[in-house]
């Protein structure tokens, strides 16, 4: 029931986001537009080539960076735990900056290219570090060396971009997510990987919940410890990777997306991963209409207008939460 | 005895030193009438005031180290803006340079390196210096910024040239250069009478994000110079930045002149020939879509007296090309850059 109501926003919204902008299109419109396009119309071409490619992406980060940050905050039992904290956003800029100061590219089919490779060594450096390689990875050490390369790689990205005057424009309009350049972003390709972090993710999730009960008694329980740490991380790092490929990193909506699942769908994690697929890309398809019909002609990112939106909820459920309770 | 000759040997030294100061002030008195005419130049931030023309200059406007270098006086450190440029000294400046090359000042302003090379004045045009790094710098050395009521960027180039030209003590120089660089514009603009009162914008694709450059832009001065008008659409957009205007990528329409000339670095091309609505504007559809690409873009957005001659011989053929009423000849550039298919 709850499921459907989440699943009737997100269509609602959808269609919203096809039907509003510059030029607005009625119901008929849209099905000429995706049905029988005529290639040279401003209409069908804003439609199908501009409008569409933007909802794809978002439904595409935003579900994949929602059920990550699900995955993430049950993994490390910690409420504030982000997929950023697994150094993916990170290792992500740094391969773009490089990457564009390496072949001179900066356009947007380029850059996404370096996105997810840079985004998979990020999180296999953080597992590293996190003692993931010697069996002895927890949530505390794990998220101590995700925060530690994190502030590393970052302020490596920075020093480059403030020595190259080219790449901090590089790196500054990376860093604000957007879903403008949705068409040129590898949808396709990353399509695949997210949905195999998806369903990994659902797979798992009964292993992660036995994980959350504390190592000592899930060990009791016989749940196999570090392979479900592998399979969650690697799930995330899919999920995380291919939204960072066709939206750049989108701070928040992996944070707060989780808690505001966690407080609609109840307790289970699979009901919570479905809720946060569904909010997380109402969310970020909602933030990229707003930002797109707040100052026209003019677009404010997407990952701008997430903060927005997101800090607010935020702190609307920090106000309801009774002091000392758990989320 | 010891005192006696100590004493001796002061009023040796008294006598030389009085000597000395004789010569000195023999070679200075020519120099008085300069000293007395001490440079002022009011500006956004304050005023700029030289006891004599500056020759030891630190150039912190990424494009000024042009002017300087064009006005005769070598930079002793030079500001880094973009590419690859060696040295950030762009061929067209490249055979100005003397001796070592200047220091490169890459990203935040160094007051420290800026003090180290001990100049006499800052050129601080086109730097985008804040009022706190401009009273830093200050007790370093005067600090030439643009005039009062003039935007940090794009300052008109002539101005800009008169303005250094009078900090160096070289006026006259700057005169002719101005002079000699209108002289240029107008020979092109008599060899292609059928460009004036054509309509003509010029366009940006970064990071995402489409637009066109204003009316306060020198390289949309440099299309009106050239006979150009600047459609009305384009003067109606809201810049907040004052130089260029963003427009949505839904709609590309303000664009749609008979000159479409997009300027662009290398990195962003496949992004533009991706522009979907580009699909839409007779611009495109008719080969009067242009691009100004590499070095020609540099050129173009340094708009100095020595980028703008380099630029104008570059742009030529690419604007012939459009502007010929024939849609089958396409610009060169364009058309390699796959703008056109």
């Amino acid at each position: 029931m709850r499921t459907a109501a989440i699943l009737l926003v997100l269509v609602a919204t959808a269609v919203a986001s096809l039907s509003l902008g510059l030029r607005n299109a009625g119901p008929a419109a849209l099905w000429h537009a995706l049905a029988a396009p005529e290639p040279a119309t401003a209409l069908d071409i804003t439609l199908r080539e501009i409008r569409l490619p933007r909802l794809l992406a978002g439904l595409l980060a935003g579900a994949a960076l929602g059920m990550a940050g699900t995955v993430m905050q049950a993994l490390t039992r910690n409420p504030l735990a982000d997929p950023g904290l697994l150094g993916i956003g990170a290792g992500a800029a740094l391969a773009i900056v490089l990457g564009a100061l390496a072949t001179g590219r900066a356009d947007g089919g380029a850059m996404a290219m370096m996105a997810f490779p840079g985004a998979a060594a990020g999180a296999a450096a953080v597992f590293a570090l996190g003692g993931g390689f010697r069996g002895e990875m927890g949530p505390v050490r794990l998220t101590l060396a995700g925060a530690a390369l994190n502030a590393f790689l970052l302020s490596l990205v920075t020093a480059i971009a403030l020595l190259r005057g080219d790449a901090l424009d590089i790196w500054r309009n990376w860093v604000s997510g957007s879903l403008a350049a949705a068409a040129t972003r590898p949808l396709a390709a990353m399509a695949p990987i997210a949905a195999a972090g998806a369903v990994l993710a659902l797979v798992i999730a009964p292993m992660l919940e036995t994980l959350a009960l504390g190592q000592a008694l899930s060990r009791g329980l016989g749940a196999r410890l570090l392979q479900t740490q592998g399979l969650a991380l690697l799930a995330v790092t899919l999920m995380t990777g291919a939204a960072v490929a066709v939206a750049g990193p989108l701070a928040f909506l992996g944070l707060v997306t989780p808690l505001l699942a966690r407080r609609v769908m109840g307790q289970s994690l699979r009901g919570q991963l479905v809720g946060a697929a569904l909010l997380g890309a109402t969310i970020l398809v909602a933030a990229d209409l707003a930002g797109r019909l707040v100052v026209p002609p003019a677009e404010i990112r997407a990952g701008v207008m997430v903060a927005l939106i997101g800090a607010p909820v935020f702190l609307w459920i920090a106000r309801r939460l009774a002091p000392g309770a758990g989320t | 005895m010891p005192s006696l000759h100590r004493r001796t040997l002061h009023r040796r030294t008294l006598h030389r030193r009085t000597l000395l100061a004789g010569i000195g002030a023999a070679l200075a008195a020519p120099a008085l009438p300069a000293r007395a005419a001490e440079i002022r130049i009011a500006h956004a931030m304050g005023e700029t005031v030289l006891p004599a023309p500056a020759a030891r200059v630190v150039s912190l406007g990424f494009t000024t180290h042009d002017t300087v270098l064009a006005l005769g006086v070598q930079p002793l450190a030079v500001r880094y803006w973009y590419g690859e440029a060696p040295g950030a000294i762009w061929p067209w400046a490249q055979p100005l340079i003397e001796g070592p090359a200047p220091e490169v000042l890459t990203g935040e302003v160094s007051a420290e390196r800026v003090a180290a090379l001990a100049p006499d004045l800052i050129v601080g045009i086109g730097s985008g210096i804040s009022r706190a790094e401009y009273d830093l710098l200050s007790q370093i050395a005067p600090v030439l910024m643009q005039p009062e009521g003039q935007p940090a960027y794009g300052l008109p180039w002539a101005g800009a040239t008169r303005l250094i030209g009078h900090a160096l003590g070289r006026e006259d120089r700057a005169e002719a250069l101005i002079g000699e660089t209108h002289a240029a514009i107008a020979e092109m603009r008599a060899r292609h009478p059928g460009w004036i009162g054509r309509s003509a914008a010029a366009a940006y694709h970064f990071g995402g994000d489409t637009g066109a450059f204003t009316a306060r832009d020198n390289r949309t001065r440099l299309l009106t110079d050239l006979g150009f008008v600047l459609p009305p659409q384009i003067e109606a957009l809201a810049a907040p930045e004052g130089f260029y205007a963003p427009l949505s990528p839904e709609d590309l329409s303000p664009l749609d002149a008979d000159l479409l000339l997009w300027i662009a670095g290398q990195e962003n091309l496949a992004d533009i020939a991706a522009l979907p609505m580009r699909r839409v504007l007779a611009a495109h559809r008719e080969g009067r879509e242009a691009l100004a690409a590499g070095d020609l873009a540099a050129a173009l957005s340094f708009a100095s007296v020595l980028s703008i001659p380099y630029a104008l011989e570059r742009l030529e053929p690419e604007l012939a090309a459009a502007l010929d009423g024939d849609p089958a000849t396409l610009p060169p550039a364009a058309e390699a850059a796959g703008l056109t298919a």
